[in-house]
């Protein structure tokens, strides 16, 4: 899927653009009515919460500021908050330098991860995150 | 290479590679050398069936996406919660050529 450099930069903006629409969604949507919408298909099937369950409203508050309460709702969502605002901008400065530093990174975190000293403390944060999100019934 | 050794290897993996790559594989195992057909013979492929079952599971979590080797793509998956949920969906669709393309990826390594 991403094996070209074109194909990996289209899919990084289009998945940001789908992101950001997602969250402009999601902010009036629970601005107006005061009910979650959920589209997690682990939380609809089996009414326990995954591992990422949250971090849209995660993401909302830390773009309102509240970053403390956005740690509390889902860790990850510090992550997401940080992809979301950098990746486009790199993405778009590369395309305009016609540089290729998004990509290589891209590689480089792929091999990274994937050595066992990285790979399985990552496994690990992301279960303890679940457990801690099934406790909160988030 | 015999061309018998080929179309034997061609028969047992062909489930493994899109139909449109299999005249071009063919093509290269016949130009190969012999002394590597021991790297062809034991490369480990990826079933498609077995991604797809993995897929509608946990495609969530983005496992699919790490079995066939897309470590960078799985982690976004999971973080994101499937893609918000429409990702795995897609996914359900697009998983098994992802995974032969992976295994044309993985040949191509040995070949060139």
């Amino acid at each position: 899927m991403v094996a070209s450099k074109q194909k990996f930069y289209i899919f990084i903006l289009i998945s940001c653009l789908v992101g950001y629409i997602w969250l402009l969604f999601s902010f009036y949507h629970t601005n107006k009515s005061h009910n979650d919408f959920e589209v997690c298909l682990i939380k609809h099937v089996t009414n326990i919460p995954c591992p990422s369950c949250g971090s849209t409203r995660s993401v909302l508050s830390i773009f309102q500021g509240r970053v403390l309460e956005a740690f509390f709702i889902n860790p990850i969502g510090l992550i997401l908050a940080l992809t979301i605002v950098i990746t486009p901008v790199w993405a778009i400065v590369d395309l305009f330098i016609k540089a290729e530093s998004l990509f290589l990174f891209y590689k480089k975190a792929e091999v990274f991860f994937r050595r066992k000293s990285v790979a399985i403390p990552a496994v690990i944060l992301i279960l303890s995150n679940w457990i801690w999100n099934i406790y909160k019934e988030i | 290479m015999e061309a018998q050794k080929v179309d034997m290897f061609i028969m047992t993996n062909a489930k493994f590679f899109e139909s449109h790559h299999i005249g071009i594989i063919r093509d290269k195992l016949i130009a190969m050398d012999e002394s590597r057909w021991i790297f062809v013979s034991t490369i480990q492929f990826v079933d498609p069936t077995t991604s797809i079952i993995v897929s509608i599971l946990a495609g969530s979590f983005g496992i699919d996406r790490f079995i066939i080797g897309d470590t960078g793509l799985g982690i976004a998956k999971l973080l994101t919660c499937g893609g918000i949920g429409i990702w795995t969906i897609i996914d359900w669709f697009l998983i098994m050529g992802a995974t032969r393309e992976k295994n044309m990826e993985k040949l191509q390594r040995v070949l060139y």
